[in-house]
């Protein structure tokens, strides 16, 4: 059951532009997870993971704080940022 | 109505049809301890509480208001013994939903249950667990235990109880992302952000500093020389503990904010929040309670800020972003898994996002903009 009903077909469209179409995937390079990354500005960042990256990362494997992050993705992320893999900046669109 | 080309339109939506699955707050435990029975509104009805006379001092009861025999209303009738008695023909009702004795009838039809909530006290606080399927209460979803709190080491609660008319509660959850109104509503400067959905968790971090041109007169944060550091987590729809720890010229204050609701109808809801701080060493009760009453006051006047937005605003299925906002889209998402029956929770309702906002944009304009509104000030002092 659909609970708060949006009215028209535009709001579907914003809600998978300002959740999924600014992603960008960043493979982390100490294990097997691959989350979806964007950035509005140099020192913004959103990650988007799955439950399978989850599975896949063992610092979050281990009992944890809820805002712990993992600083080894964090550190492929900003490798990715560098190599300008990531765009910065969502342009008009978002 | 027709939108002139390019023109956005507001998309009101509509309210759901059902109330949020979760562990709601009923208030502070003691409230409902003088061996009377209650009425709480909340999913658009009325919800009876009472402690049962021979329980133990966290067992209550809570169950549909109205009788199931004729309809009479429960929370004017007595407790007597262990259940609360009908005030129409005294049926009497026990707290796992069962009618347990009819005085004048020889026998209580079985099929005599009625809607019952299974609660639990924690921190001082009555919870109960709702969902529209019925399912069994999830202990795993329960708010964690507040070490200290309930002891000496912490004030009594400061709780307050204020109904909302004309929104509904999911304006309240919206705050959660929404780091630009700290400054506009609440007049402080957010100087780090960062928020964390991931299960039936969501969290905002936050650090921020009162604006030296509101100080005076506006109340909530606006106060200059404090310092918040504030970490806010919300255990599903209903129920946040905000741990603040408020440095106030360099004297750190530990307090602890739960800012929880009940929705009463599809556009209304009762917030309730409650206050404990932890008391400073070498301060008598006194003082102490002085510092909590403070608080409770500070806090109490930013949510009235909030209140005050809320009650004029339009709901908005598709609020349009700056690269500044906060991730209103996904907290939604995660919101609405507590919407929909368990089957249908899908997978990125609780995949774990993480948020961080950049402030340093955002400042830069507001100092700027504060400075500007004092040197005005300073100019028509002189001129004045």
């Amino acid at each position: 059951m659909a609970s708060f009903v949006p009215t028209s077909e535009e709001t579907l469209a914003d809600q998978r532009l300002y959740t999924s179409d600014w992603l960008t995937s960043v493979s982390c390079q100490d294990c097997l997870a691959v989350v979806g990354v964007q950035k509005n500005s140099v020192h913004h960042t959103s990650i988007q993971w799955s439950a399978e990256a989850l599975d896949a990362c063992p610092e979050m494997g281990r009992p944890r704080e809820l805002h712990a992050g993992c600083p080894r993705l964090r550190a492929s992320i900003e490798q990715a940022v560098r190599a300008g893999d990531v765009p910065i900046g969502a342009g008009d669109g978002i | 109505m027709t939108a002139a080309a390019g023109a956005r339109v507001l998309d009101r939506g509509l309210a759901p049809e059902r109330y949020a699955r979760g562990w709601h707050c009923a208030g502070l435990a003691d409230t409902f301890r003088d061996g009377r029975p209650h009425a709480i509104e909340t999913f658009g009805a009325k919800l009876v509480v009472w402690q049962p006379a021979g329980a133990d001092p966290d067992t209550f009861g809570v169950l549909d208001g109205y009788c199931r025999h004729m309809g009479g209303d429960l929370t004017q009738g007595q407790v007597k013994g262990d259940e609360v008695a009908c005030p129409f023909h005294d049926w009497r009702w026990g707290a796992d939903g069962r009618c347990k004795q009819i005085p004048y009838a020889r026998r209580v039809p079985l099929r005599a249950r009625t809607q019952r909530y299974e609660t639990v006290v924690r921190n001082g606080q009555l919870l109960f667990w709702h969902d529209p399927e019925g399912s069994a209460a999830d202990h795993d979803l329960l708010p964690p235990e507040l070490p200290g709190v309930g002891t000496d080491a912490y004030t009594e609660w400061f709780w307050e109880t204020v109904e909302i008319e004309g929104s509904h509660c999911r304006e309240l959850i919206d705050n959660v992302v929404d780091m630009a109104h700290f400054y506009y509503v609440h007049f402080a400067f957010p100087t780090s952000f960062r928020n964390v959905f991931e299960g039936t968790r969501a969290t905002q971090f936050m650090e921020s500093k009162g604006r030296p041109d509101k100080a005076a007169d506006a109340g909530g944060y606006s106060d200059v020389d404090m310092v918040l550091r504030s970490e806010a987590t919300y255990y599903g729809p209903a129920y946040m503990i905000n741990w603040l720890e408020v440095d106030y010229k360099g004297f750190v204050t530990e307090v602890i904010l739960i800012n929880c609701h009940l929705p009463t109808g599809p556009d209304s809801f009762t917030l309730q929040y409650g206050i404990t701080v932890k008391k400073p060493e070498g301060l008598d009760d006194k003082t102490t309670q002085y510092i909590a009453k403070r608080y409770a006051e500070m806090f109490g006047s930013g949510f009235l800020q909030d209140v005050h937005i809320w009650q004029n605003k339009a709901p908005v299925q598709n609020p349009l972003l700056c690269e500044e906002d906060g991730p209103v889209y996904q907290l939604r998402r995660w919101y609405e898994q507590f919407y929909v029956d368990v089957a249908d929770i899908a997978p990125d309702m609780v995949a774990r996002f993480e948020f961080e906002v950049d402030t340093t944009k955002a400042n830069e304009f507001w100092h700027e903009e504060v400075a500007e509104n004092l040197r005005r000030r300073e100019a028509e002092g002189v001129a004045g």
